[in-house]
């Protein structure tokens, strides 16, 4: 594989950057958009071609493209790892960032960061593939904060509203938080494996999953739990899991392209992504895996609930987020690595279209995003509409739809898995498929169905956005439909053979491999069993309750009062890290701040110091007298010194 | 004899090198300077080194030294006054001064230099020429410092005309011209009328 | 006596670069007025073509030869590269300051070719003497460049330090010669390094030359205590010679440090490292305690240099090639970084108006954003902050003092550059957070603005893939 086709892969999305940001006012919106589109189209149009070579030729590339600096043994450098893995990654990446960017000038048409806006997300396109591309810790640990910090750009990127604000700063220090576990966690892989490199780590995996540490007193704990728990909560603050998820509702005050594409192919899929990648470490490791489970399984079940009492549009699909991503967080757990990565995939299809699609019934309504003041748009958003509907149907797992495959998986493998915690994960994503249907069929219903409750102002015609907006609606239907197609090839076959290692006693999908015979009969497999009449239950559910008798959903929320003020309260998650966290540190630092920093370390250190050296700065000043006698005088005294100390 | 002669020498050119920094006329200073060159070429008349010797006493003695002495009689210098703080610093200098001198002779001394450690210089045979050794020398295996040297003098003679040279009129005879003149352009031949006694025929120097 | 046939492709660039030199001096002294602007082109096409030559030159052969005491080698290859390089973006500096202030005739150009020939001949030299007479004709060249705004008393003034101290510098590093040659018997540095390796030398007699070679090093450097020369010369002398001063002599000087101490003297290293040391720590406390109370611009980068010079000392003091190379290193991007730095004074200035008290730069944000951004660079990366380029050498100079188990060395060293980045930052808060003085809105010529601007991110680009000049640097001394 020729490296320069890889560097071209990242380089364009960036150049496309460059010039629309930082040139952007002399090229103009048009240009500047054009640029950005076209850097990231030909990042997917090489895509497809490396995914062409990985998948159908075999070839696999790992190598140095620049070495960046060697301290001791330790080699920082960009090098980029090649595999289906990759390969996948970066179609999904390039493909959803190209709709976005697509989509994005027809929904920022008229806003004044129009060019920043296309710079902004070029970098982050280029973020994510240089995080999926890595073949070092290094590197991935670049992409992971370049991400991060690009994901901060974009959450306030209408800098001017309050909220967007303190979103931006609440997506940055949850993720933070991860982060630092992360950093240790690749500090541990450092100290015990002496390499950033992956291949070398992996190879070093066994042995280190034999060493023990003690970290308080004498207990001994396995190196190889440690390090994975740590590399995961790092996956914890991107992939959003209880508790660092906490960030991800409020980034909904960002621009709906940016909903879409941090939360359906980007950011949080890094999470996930990373796990997968680490699969030979995590192996080794039946603690970490369970601590997987569980934070997956709780994540899927209670942020599904949420889903229910929102009433903002985008919120609504963020906390279905919240929910898939903790079946992807569940399926890492239970070593179904593939079937973790095929939801990712299916997933980021259909999200990325529930989003755009928010975004177009917004766009409609004139930046309306509250539900109770939608329903009946079906007949003036036709296209929407049914992709819409493509994408709930794919959501809730809808026999045929490309969710239905990788879900039916997920919950299968938790059935049969052996790990710690598997029956809970499987009951509590048994209860969310029937959340996620109510709940998303609840949007559906009363977005599109029902009583029109939104008023339009000056008689303006209802009618769909541009052509902009309308073909990546179009794009990204058809894989949300049809992706769950290709289940055969990607899990069960030898897709990733030998990029992810599942230990033998781990593995759950070799069984359903054998069980497999083809498409059709697993769908018809899929007709008879819980999930199926859980989700349709759960579709039932709210089309009694939203469309035919809209007083149950009143009189509901009155006799469980308690319930619904639990989960307005987002489980009191929020109040909690405000008031405890928040609050708690604040009243620390400001202890800090007083006694350590203005009293110690502003008056005695930093003052003190910088009086003692400005003392001696001017009393050695005084030595530059302007004699020459006196300098003359200075080398003297230089020669005796060097000769009294050096020769005699 | 040869002993008696160097150590005379020797501690002639101590002393004037010394009174070179310590006498405060000028003009003082400078004829020790040429007493202290004499006879340091005196000494390298010892080693055989005519040559160079000869070289001193011509340049230095000759050329250097005499411009020299007439420079600082042109600009009149008087006494120089004990530059200020020089009692402050006396002691100070003299004290180092004199550690660094012990430090040198110990290393410098015969413990380190001397014949036994050294080989003393060989006798040259009769008729051996100094200055073709060194021609020879400088014209072979030297050529390239020596090259570099001439481009050094080069550079000193730009600098100094750089910085001395100030007016930009200078006062240069060009010979094409001088050759170049004809009568017309120096003699202007008025002719006046008889009638005013005061003013004759006159010729006017352009 | 053995004629040997002497070699005088190698020594092209120097032979070249004499002749243009000679030329431009020709053209200055028959064009009178008018004869800047040809002496310029002419100087600058000069640096331009002998960089070629040593460019075409890298890949072939070295060797040594006009009997000993001229050197081809990486070292020098590169080092001379390098000179060149740096000279072209001096003199087009000069140029534009010399132009607006309508200072000097061609001369300066002529003196600047055969300083940098100067230069050249110290890095290709390989014998005490050609060192020495290299030596002294960039020195006589500097002494002339800094007295040469006559009207200037204190231009004057530090001419006047420059140059006796100066001598009194060289005089005491032919004493060290003399007595190097007198232990040895021999002036080629090849033949000491022998002499030396075959031992019955005696070794009080050779660390006694040794104290007077590192005078005159140290001198050259401005490491303290032979520092006091350089505060009132950057000073005094017009900017555009300080910038000359500033450069690419300190990469000769390294070549004079690699040249005596590595090529000839590397057995003595347990002798002159302890010298090193002494001078390094002296220079890294008092260049970056003094440096603080400067109000001056050119003074307190010239207290900068003088840290800089404690730092750059450390790698050389190493004793290994890991730290000869960060050393290189080290000296080529001090070189690039002060080149910036005192291209901006240039820059801020006007006729009449030198644009060197660090007041002078308040506000330089709203004034110009795009300079207060380049000199930002350049200031962090003196201040060795990454992920610019002065990081990477102080870290490099640092590893290889920890490799070499001088731990508490390695310590003063990063103490010194926490006190050293306090008065770079106060240069960029007093850029962007303090408010101009005048309102006029910077402005200069297009080229001279590319020219800086190109230097700058240099700097910063180098930071950001410093691996490939360290690899040449690691090359050349592996």
């Amino acid at each position: 594989m020729n490296q320069n086709l890889l560097l071209i892969i990242v380089l364009a999305p960036l150049l496309g950057s460059i010039i629309s940001g930082l040139l952007g006012k002399q090229v103009g919106r048009m240009w500047s958009h054009r640029v950005a589109i076209a850097g990231v189209g030909l990042a997917f149009i090489i895509s497809i071609w490396v995914f062409k070579l990985v998948v159908f030729d075999d070839q696999t590339y790992n190598g140095q493209v620049y070495q960046w600096m060697q301290v001791g043994s330790i080699s920082f450098e960009i090098g980029f790892l090649i595999d289906s893995l990759t390969a996948i990654m970066i179609l999904v990446v390039t493909f959803v960032s190209l709709m976005v960017h697509i989509y994005t000038i027809g929904y920022m048409h008229h806003d004044d960061g129009y060019t920043r806006f296309f710079s902004y997300i070029s970098l982050f396109t280029f973020s994510m593939l240089m995080l999926v591309m890595s073949n070092n810790f290094m590197q991935l640990f670049f992409g992971w904060e370049a991400v991060g910090l690009i994901s901060y750009l974009l959450i306030g990127f209408w800098y001017k509203k309050p909220m967007a604000i303190y979103a931006n700063l609440k997506a940055f220090l949850v993720n933070r938080i991860g982060d630092f576990g992360f950093l240790l966690g690749i500090a541990a892989v450092l100290m015990y494996a002496g390499s950033l490199d992956y291949v070398q780590v992996f190879i070093q995996a066994p042995e280190i999953a034999k060493k023990t540490i003690s970290i308080f007193s004498d207990v001994q704990w396995s190196v190889m739990s440690l390090t994975c728990i740590l590399l995961f909560i790092g996956a914890m603050g991107k992939s959003a899991q209880v508790p660092l998820h906490v960030w991800l509702p409020d980034s909904m005050e960002g621009p709906t392209p940016i909903s879409a594409l941090i939360h359906a192919a980007t950011m949080v899929t890094a999470g996930i992504f990373m796990v997968t990648r680490m699969s030979p470490l995590f192996e080794f490791s039946d603690t970490a895996l369970s601590v997987i489970l569980v934070v997956g399984a709780t994540t899927a079940i209670f942020m599904g609930f949420m889903g229910l009492v929102q009433n903002d549009i985008k919120r609504v699909i963020a906390y279905s987020t919240l929910s898939q991503l903790g079946y992807m967080t569940v399926a890492l757990g239970a070593s179904a690595y593939a079937a973790g990565m095929f939801h990712l995939m299916t997933h980021a299809f259909f999200k990325a279209l529930l989003f755009l699609a928010a975004g177009s019934v917004m766009i409609s309504l004139n930046h309306e995003q509250d539900i109770r003041k939608m329903g009946g748009l079906r007949k003036y958003l036709p296209i929407t509409y049914w992709t819409s509907l493509i994408g709930s149907l794919a959501i809730i797992g809808f026999p045929g739809m490309s969710g239905f495959f990788s879900k039916d998986l997920i919950i299968e493998s938790e059935h049969i898995s052996s790990i710690t915690g598997h029956d809970f994960a499987y009951f509590a994503i048994l209860i969310s498929v029937f959340i996620t249907a109510l709940y998303s069929f609840r949007l559906f219903f009363l977005v599109f169905h029902g009583q029109e409750h939104f008023t339009l102002h000056n008689g303006k015609q209802l009618h769909e956005p541009s052509i902009a907006v309308r073909i990546p609606l179009i794009l990204l239907a058809i894989p949300s439909a049809v992706g769950g197609m290709f289940i055969g090839s990607i899990v069960f076959g030898d897709f990733f053979d030998g990029v992810i290692l599942v230990l033998p006693e781990h593995n759950v999908l070799a069984y359903f491999g054998e069980e497999y015979h083809g498409l059709v009969s697993f769908i018809l497999h899929g007709l008879m069993t819980t999930p199926f009449l859980l989700a349709l239950l759960g579709v039932s559910v709210a089309y009694i309750i939203y469309v035919k008798r809209p007083n149950i959903a009143v009189r509901l929320r009155q006799r469980f009062t308690w319930f619904h003020k639990v989960l307005v309260n987002k489980y009191g998650f929020d109040n909690f890290n405000d008031k405890v966290l928040a609050g708690g540190s604040r009243l620390i630092a400001r202890v800090f701040w007083k006694i350590g920093d203005l009293t110690l370390i502003d008056g005695v250190i930093v003052n003190g110091s910088a009086k003692i050296v400005g003392l001696a700065a001017r009393m050695v000043r005084h030595i530059q007298t302007g004699y020459l006698y006196h300098y003359a005088f200075a080398m003297i005294l230089g020669v005796w010194l060097l000769l009294t100390l050096f020769v005699v | 004899m040869q002993h008696l002669i160097f150590y005379s020498f020797a501690s002639i050119l101590l002393f004037t090198s010394m009174m070179v920094i310590i006498v405060r006329n000028p003009v003082r200073a400078a004829l020790c300077l040429v007493l202290s060159f004499f006879t340091s070429a005196a000494i390298w008349l010892f080693l055989e080194a005519e040559f160079l010797a000869i070289t001193l006493v011509l340049v230095y003695v000759g050329a250097v030294m005499v411009l020299f002495l007439f420079v600082v009689m042109m600009l009149d210098i008087a006494e120089t006054p004990l530059q200020e703080g020089f009692t402050r610093y006396f002691h100070v200098g003299i004290f180092v001064a004199f550690v660094i001198t012990i430090e040198m002779i110990a290393v410098l001394g015969a413990s380190h230099f001397g014949l036994g450690i050294l080989p003393s210089p060989i006798e040259h045979p009769e008729g051996y020429s100094n200055t073709k050794a060194l021609g020879r020398l400088l014209y072979t295996i030297y050529v390239y410092p020596f090259e570099i040297s001439a481009v050094i003098l080069t550079v000193a003679i730009v600098a100094a005309i750089t910085l001395t040279l100030r007016k930009k009129k200078r006062k240069t005879q060009d010979p094409a011209d001088q050759i170049k003149v004809c009568r017309e352009d120096r003699i202007r031949i008025v002719k006046m009328s008889v009638a005013s006694p005061q003013k004759d025929n006159e010729e006017v120097e352009s | 006596m053995i004629f040997q046939v002497i070699n005088m492709s190698f020594a092209l660039p120097e032979i070249f670069m004499m002749v243009m030199a000679c030329i431009v001096l020709l053209v200055s002294a028959f064009m009178g007025k008018d004869s800047s602007s040809v002496s310029y082109w002419l100087s600058q096409f000069t640096l331009l073509i002998t960089a070629f030559i040593i460019y075409l030159s890298i890949s072939g052969t070295g060797g040594i030869t006009f009997y000993g005491s001229y050197i081809k080698d990486p070292l020098s290859d590169i080092l001379k590269l390098s000179i060149c390089i740096i000279n072209i973006f001096v003199l087009s500096y000069s140029w534009y300051y010399l132009k607006v202030r309508n200072l000097f005739n061609g001369e300066y150009y002529a003196l600047a070719t055969f300083a940098t020939l100067g230069m050249l001949i110290m890095v290709s030299s390989t014998h005490f003497i050609t060192l020495y007479l290299g030596l002294e004709l960039l020195s006589l060249c500097l002494y002339a460049m800094v007295a040469m705004k006559r009207k200037s008393a204190m231009a004057t003034e530090a001419a006047m330090k420059y140059f006796i101290l100066g001598a009194l510098a060289s005089g005491m590093l032919l004493y060290g010669m003399s007595i190097i040659y007198g232990a040895t018997g021999s002036l080629s540095l090849a033949s000491i390094s022998t002499a030396i390796q075959i031992g019955h030398l005696d070794n009080t007699v050779l660390s006694f030359g040794l104290v007077f070679l590192t005078i005159g090093i140290g001198f050259k450097f401005g490491a303290v205590p032979f520092h006091m020369w350089l505060p009132d010369v950057y000073h005094g002398a017009p900017t555009a010679v300080t910038l000359f001063i500033s450069t690419a002599p300190k990469i000769a000087a390294f070549s004079m440090i690699m040249r005596l101490f590595v090529d000839g003297l590397e057995n003595l290293h347990q002798y002159w490292q302890g010298m090193l040391i002494v001078l390094s720590v002296l220079s890294m406390i008092i260049g970056n305690v003094v440096a603080i109370a400067q109000t001056n611009l050119k003074r307190m980068l010239a207290y900068s240099t003088i840290s800089h010079v404690g730092f750059l000392l450390l790698g050389v003091l190493s004793g290994t090639n890991e730290g000869y190379a960060a050393s290189m290193f080290y000296v080529l991007i001090y070189a690039l970084t002060t080149s910036g730095s005192f291209g901006m004074i240039i820059l801020m200035g006007r006729n009449g108006f030198e644009a060197d008290n660090i007041s002078d730069y308040k506000g330089m944000n709203e004034r110009n954003p795009w300079f207060a951004f380049m000199m930002l660079i350049l200031m962090f990366s003196m201040a060795g902050i990454p992920p610019m380029a002065g990081f990477y050498t102080k870290l490099m100079v640092i590893k290889s003092l920890i490799s070499v188990d001088l731990i508490l060395l390695a310590i003063i060293a990063v103490l010194m550059s926490v006190v050293g980045a306090f008065y770079y930052l106060r240069m960029i808060k007093v850029m962007y957070f303090e408010n101009p003085i005048e309102q006029i809105k910077l402005q200069a010529p297009i080229d001279i603005r590319i020219l800086f601007s190109s230097n700058a991110l240099l700097v910063l680009l180098i930071g950001i893939f410093p691996s490939s000049l360290m690899t040449i640097c690691i090359t050349i001394f592996s």
